[in-house]
């Protein structure tokens, strides 16, 4: 049999930790969810995505889970009419950040309650871990 | 009947390895909730493990083959097909997984129980009480 419990603890705390990455990159989507360029016709923010992969954490010959890739979303970023704006091109369009703030919420939620399920099998695993060293008293 | 003749130890022990690697099992499914194309796993059965029923296994005959992180004997990958309900064709099921962690949780507590109460046996043979 390969797997202790500590390495169970481990692999809840890879999980976690690529949770609070997602978590960062939702954050930093929502606050740039007005950013607009700054020359002319420029591009403004593009929403960053995040993926995970399962990986094979060599050192400790564990499974885990980690972020593979920040990415851009590509899609069309939206047009407004604006030629007070800086960013405006020549017909007065200014391109918005393609962040929709409702897909950004509910994965927010989806990545809270994959951290709070980690944590819970962490918390667990703590218990089934002091029970095993109470056999010795 | 004798207290040494029984081989409560080695299957205590047993049933505790198992229980340790299904937690590892199911702490990576857990942690793979949102990895796009990652089936759940689970172990086999512990009746089919106490039998020696785990099948075929990989050896490793040469230093440079992966030594492979769970006893490949013990952890079974679940059915594609019932498995992937998502666009992402992610097979774990959040609930469903926490229901195992809770039950491996209530096993432990069980075999860790006995064990206790057996080795108190022996302090009642040997004139301790408890």
């Amino acid at each position: 049999m390969g797997a202790d419990l500590t390495s169970s603890l481990r692999v809840s705390a890879a999980g976690m930790d690529a949770q609070t990455s997602r978590i960062r990159v939702i954050a930093e989507n929502l606050a740039n969810q007005n950013t607009t360029g700054s020359a002319p016709g420029a591009e403004a923010y593009r929403r960053r995505t995040v993926s995970f992969q399962n990986r094979l954490d060599k050192a400790a010959g564990l499974e885990t889970v980690s972020v593979r890739r920040v990415g851009r979303d590509r899609s069309e970023q939206p047009l407004r009419y604006d030629p007070s704006n800086p960013a405006a091109d020549k017909s007065g369009y200014v391109k918005l950040p393609n962040v929709n703030s409702f897909i950004e919420l509910m994965d927010m939620r989806d990545a809270e309650q994959s951290y709070s399920a980690n944590l819970n099998v962490a918390a667990t695993t703590r218990t089934m871990l002091n029970r095993t060293l109470d056999l010795l008293k | 009947m004798s207290l040494l003749r029984n081989d409560l130890f080695s299957t205590a022990e047993q049933r505790l390895a198992w229980t340790s690697e299904r937690q590892a099992v199911l702490a990576r499914n857990i942690a793979n909730l949102s990895t796009p194309g990652f089936q759940a796993s689970d172990t086999r059965p512990f009746n089919q493990v106490l039998r020696g029923m785990t099948g075929t296994q990989p050896m490793r005959t040469n230093d440079n083959h992966l030594k492979g992180t769970i006893d490949p004997g013990l952890s079974i990958r679940a059915n594609k097909e019932t498995g992937a309900r998502t666009a992402d064709k992610n097979g774990v099921r959040m609930e469903d997984q926490l229901m195992r962690v809770a039950d491996t949780e209530t096993l432990h507590s069980t075999v860790t129980a006995i064990y206790k109460k057996y080795v108190g046996m022996f302090g009642i043979v040997l004139g301790r009480a408890g």
